[in-house]
């Protein structure tokens, strides 16, 4: 089923008689961008080689069974292969429609994981457990808000209303003062509030809304930050570690100079798949949110450059299928995906080279933890299906229509994207 | 996208573009980043992780047994158990009572009584339980608790108890040796630890295969075996305890040593204690080998040398005799008999032991300063010194393989203090001079050997981890101490000191007429710490020797603050002389004349 080009058709109505615009806008369905696939396979295989390396340590520090983490990872990534078909073949359309669904089940699953926390000892709530199998409640609220936001602006689009405060920006900033509070102070999870305010933020700056509107919203959540950072004590001293890093190693900076040790001692070329000893005890969350840093120590700078290149590549593709996306809520989509990955995977590295304080946040597709990479490839797959189809002008498109490259000549773009050009699939979406 | 706000899609486009930008830019910076510390900052990061993960361990090299004869065989008297420290890493104990129920069905105890040292907060290390066993270690090996862990650990074992503890002493926590030969061999038992550099998981744990890790053996301590002769160690010990008893005594010390070659074959104290429990022993004066560490002044038993030192020097000849006026006045003093027998009159040098008159031994210093004389000059104080200092080498230690070896006191020969003719006069028999147990018998020793001082040891024999035996050969330390014919002359002057107490009705002092028993009585005054003496305590001393055709063993008891109705030194020490030779010849120890 082809998505419709809805948006699109609206901004055309404009300048163009319907039948102009008939002509003139073509979406055409091609094969995806296997890149997507690609890059994606090749993070999950590091993460699962990574994970595999370092279990002798990992059986040791939580006492558990050497095979216990991969097996885990393994099941993780086959999961993860089910999401990202999953959402890959589950049409755009239906995935807008299925908003309020996926926003009542993030609120549930919020719910749960603060009402009937799986350890009632640790303070932060963000699980849900489900029979034998948990996850992490945040990652739903932040797949719901994504599909949530790309309707909303979507509509606000249609509806000429994205420069409108009272009927865009506060219905957001609304959202994000729930979020505040519930993720960020009940949950503690500053970290993902962090993602899910940037993801909203690119979304509104990419679907139009006016940079002065964002750079207003972005002065007040500052603001509210700094506010909140100076009410609580415990949150200064955190500021205060993360501004002179390795003044308290042996305290409440201790993770966060293991982690610089595991980074520099790793060199110019690692100690070696087998050879982290930071893994051992010393790095906390070894597996999780500290993999960066034993990667970093098993592959020193080449292989961390490397990581960065895969990710940097992937990002650069993801921005591709942006750009050429056929419909405004599947670019809005693809550009949510975008920051979602980006931004986490941005946090969670600097916090390791020591640039950003410890959030607490997974890296993208590396980290051991089923709930990340499953909801990550799911995000990949909706990438995935949106890269299938190119928006493109028709020749006999008249003069007037100012297209995408300010050109009729749509060839251009398509040989960038570097698409092979399948005439047997391409169709006019309103034919 | 929002095309009435004037917005284009190429302006949609480049928002994203804007965007791509930052993460890029951010990514680069990620970069730079990296290279700082991975490339420009390497070094400093290396060291940092190897301060945190380089550790050196010592390797405790297996500490050497200590051995005895027991008639031919050598025995173990001091071995090695390996034991088990159980420790738990609390914060890997997740189920503490269960933990606690397993540990109390392995090693006992109330499974409550584990339950605080299992959940103590902020350690990785909690010490639950000190030797386990072998096989207690292995079941909670079995229990493949992350938390739980043993650590082995070698113990002393006394298979014999408290047999030769004060000369055994022990080795503490630390692994050190401490007192008798644990302490004085200490370096050569111990061995040398081998060292571990290795790089460690968080817990300390060595990680295999690194390329940092170095490893050199520990190179195991020797074996020692003793001089010491079980069987003899063990009666004497029976006697002592027995005759502390019986003499009400503040302490017995008792050793017996093989004159030609310095070989201590026995040396004990009483109370002593059992070496396994030393840790709960509250009296630490318990392990002081008094027979080493305790100088006394002895007393007559003195006598035996100062006649050995004028026979030596033709001072005196061994049937001499002279008027003895009962008392000498020396530097103002009186000097005279604690035994009055009979006042004045005509004595000969037999007497004088028999006797044990303090006139007489004043008189052969007497005949040491000028020969037919009865003053003391500094001629006669010299001798006497030098005898006392060079001779039988008293005031410094004799280097036994002993910790805490005492010294003991050899007044200086001081012309020019007033009153050193009585000083000196004193030490003639055995008073104003202090000398340990071991520095007596050596010193007898060194007489009726015919001359020779061997250092008194203990050790016969080491044995090195290769199992090459090197036999620790008689160190001479005096070979002129008296020509060879003063032994011969001094022996019967000290069998006739024996026969007059058996005739004097001490019945105990009759010994078969086939072993040769010599002796000498020592009643000595007690200094008091503030000077003077005090009136009515004593110190019970006695040196004597049995043998065959020659004397065997010499024997020096001490016996300090008796309390028996008569001398100390023929009530205190004199009976359990006796004790102690009775055993030897009844056992078979004593090669009778032919």
């Amino acid at each position: 089923m082809l998505p419709r080009a809805g948006a699109l058709r609206e901004r055309k109505r404009a300048t163009l008689s319907d039948t102009a615009l008939d002509e003139a806008i073509t979406v055409r369905r091609h094969k995806p961008d296997h890149w997507l696939m690609v890059l994606c396979a090749i993070l999950l295989a590091v993460g699962l080689v990574v994970i595999y390396a370092i279990s002798p340590a990992l059986s040791i520090t939580t006492g558990t069974n050497g095979s216990y983490f991969v097996e885990r990872q393994a099941l993780a990534v086959g999961l993860s292969i089910i999401a990202f078909f999953v959402t890959a073949n589950i049409p755009m359309e239906r995935w807008r429609k299925s908003y309020k669904l996926l926003i009542g089940a993030g609120i549930l699953a919020t719910l749960v994981a603060i009402a009937l926390p799986v350890n009632p000892n640790y303070p932060a709530h963000r699980w849900v457990r489900l029979g034998s199998l948990s996850f992490e409640s945040v990652e739903l609220v932040i797949f719901s808000l994504l599909i949530w936001m790309a309707h909303f602006l979507t509509t606000k689009i249609k509806k000429s209303q994205i420069s409108n405060v009272r009927l865009t920006a506060v219905p957001m900033i609304i959202a994000i003062l729930i979020i505040g509070v519930v993720v960020a102070f009940i949950q503690s999870d500053l970290g993902s509030t962090a993602v899910i305010i940037a993801m909203m933020g690119i979304m509104a700056f990419v679907a139009g809304l006016p940079l002065k509107r964002i750079l207003i919203i972005g002065c007040i959540i500052l603001l509210g930050t700094t506010l909140a950072i100076a009410a609580f004590p415990y949150r200064r001293a955190r500021l205060e570690a993360f501004l002179h890093p390795t003044s308290n190693c042996q305290g409440s900076d201790y993770q966060a100079c293991q982690a610089l040790i595991a980074v520099g001692s790793g060199g110019f070329s690692g100690l070696g798949l087998g050879s982290s000893v930071q893994a051992y005890g010393y790095l906390p969350e070894a597996d999780n949110d500290s993999i960066f840093a034993i990667y970093a120590e098993k592959f020193g700078f080449v292989g961390s450059i490397a990581l960065l290149a895969v990710f940097g590549y992937l990002f650069y593709r993801i921005n591709r299928v942006a750009t050429n996306a056929p419909d405004d809520f599947s670019r809005l989509i693809v550009v949510g995906v975008l920051t979602w990955i980006s931004v986490q995977t941005m946090i969670n590295i600097g916090a390791m080279v020591g640039l950003l304080p410890l959030k607490g946040i997974t890296l993208p597709f590396i980290s051991y933890g089923g709930t990340s990479i499953i909801f990550f490839a799911g995000a990949i797959g909706l990438v995935y299906q949106v890269s299938r189809y190119t928006y493109f002008v028709n020749h006999g498109a008249r003069s007037q229509f100012n297209g995408r490259n300010g050109s009729d000549d749509d060839s251009s773009h398509r040989r960038g994207v570097g698409r092979a050009y399948h005439p047997d699939l391409s169709g006019r979406i309103d034919g | 996208m929002a095309i009435n706000s004037g917005d284009s899609p190429a302006k949609s486009d480049s928002r994203i573009r804007l965007w791509n930008g930052i993460i890029i830019a951010i990514t680069v910076v990620i970069g730079l980043r990296l290279f700082y510390l991975q490339v420009v900052r390497y070094s400093y990061y290396k060291q940092a992780a190897l301060n945190d993960q380089l550790k050196q361990y010592q390797i405790p090299a297996t500490r050497g047994l200590i051995e005895a004869k027991d008639g031919n065989n050598i025995v173990p008297i001091v071995l090695n158990q390996r034991l088990y420290t159980l420790f738990a890493d609390p914060p890997f104990i997740k189920h503490p009572q269960q933990v606690a129920d397993q540990i109390s069905r392995i090693i006992g105890g109330k499974p409550s009584s584990y339950i605080p040292e299992l959940t103590v907060k902020g350690t990785q290390y909690s010490i639950i339980a000190h030797k386990l066993t072998q096989a207690q270690s292995d079941a909670i090996g079995k229990l493949q608790d992350p938390g739980l862990g043993t650590q082995g650990q070698y113990y002393r074992v006394y298979p014999d108890g408290d047999l030769a503890a004060q000369v055994l002493g022990f080795v503490n926590n630390n692994g050190v040796g401490v007192y008798g030969v644990e302490q004085a061999l200490n370096k050569q038992l111990s061995g040398t630890p081998g060292l571990l550099k290795a790089i460690t998981d968080v817990r300390g744990v060595p990680l295999a295969a690194s390329r940092q890790n170095t490893q050199i053996p520990p190179v195991p301590g020797e074996n020692i075996v003793l001089t010491l002769n079980v069987g003899i160690q063990e009666q004497l010990q029976q006697i002592l305890a027995r005759e502390y008893k019986a003499t009400k005594s503040q302490g017995v010390s008792a050793v017996v040593m093989d004159p030609y070659n310095g070989h201590v074959v026995a040396m004990a104290n009483y109370p002593t204690y059992n070496p396994a429990n030393y840790a709960s022993v509250s009296n630490p004066k318990l392990f002081d080998n008094n027979a080493v560490d305790y100088p006394i002044e002895p007393g007559s038993v003195m006598k035996t040398l100062t006649t050995s030192a004028a026979l030596n020097t033709g001072a005196i000849t061994p049937n001499e005799s002279f008027y003895d006026p009962a008392h000498w006045v020396i530097d103002g003093f009186n000097i005279h008999d604690i035994k009055i027998d009979g006042g004045a009159r005509e004595q000969n040098i037999a007497s004088i032991l028999a006797l044990s008159l303090n006139t007489g031994a004043t008189w052969m210093l007497m005949q040491m300063s000028q020969k037919g004389n009865t003053i003391i000059n500094g001629h006669g104080i010299q001798t006497w010194h030098n005898y006392m200092v060079n001779h039988f080498l008293l005031g410094r230690p004799t280097g036994i393989e002993q910790g805490y070896e005492a010294s003991g006191y050899v007044p200086p020969a001081n012309l020019n203090d007033p009153s050193i003719n009585l000083r000196y006069a004193n030490t003639a028999f055995g008073q104003g001079v202090s000398v340990t147990a071991i520095q007596l018998s050596a010193a007898l020793s060194s007489v009726l050997n015919g001359g020779t001082y061997y250092q008194p040891t203990l050790v016969d024999a080491t044995i090195a981890p290769n199992g090459h035996e090197t036999v620790n050969k008689p160190k001479i330390l005096e070979r002129n101490v008296v020509k060879p014919n003063i032994g011969p002359e001094l022996e019967p002057l000290m069998e006739g000191v024996v026969k007059a107490y058996l005739n004097g009705g001490f019945s105990f002092m009759n010994f078969p007429s086939n072993y040769i028993v010599g002796g000498k009585t020592g009643t000595a005054q007690v200094a008091k710490p503030t000077g003077g003496y005090y009136a009515n305590i004593y110190n019970g001393t006695y040196v004597g020797f049995v043998g065959g055709n020659k004397p065997q063993y010499v024997i020096v008891v001490y016996n300090i603050k008796p309390n028996v109705p008569g001398y100390a030194g023929s009530y205190g020490g004199q009976p359990i002389f006796a004790d102690i030779v009775h055993m030897l010849i009844n056992e078979g120890y004593i090669i009778p004349k032919n």
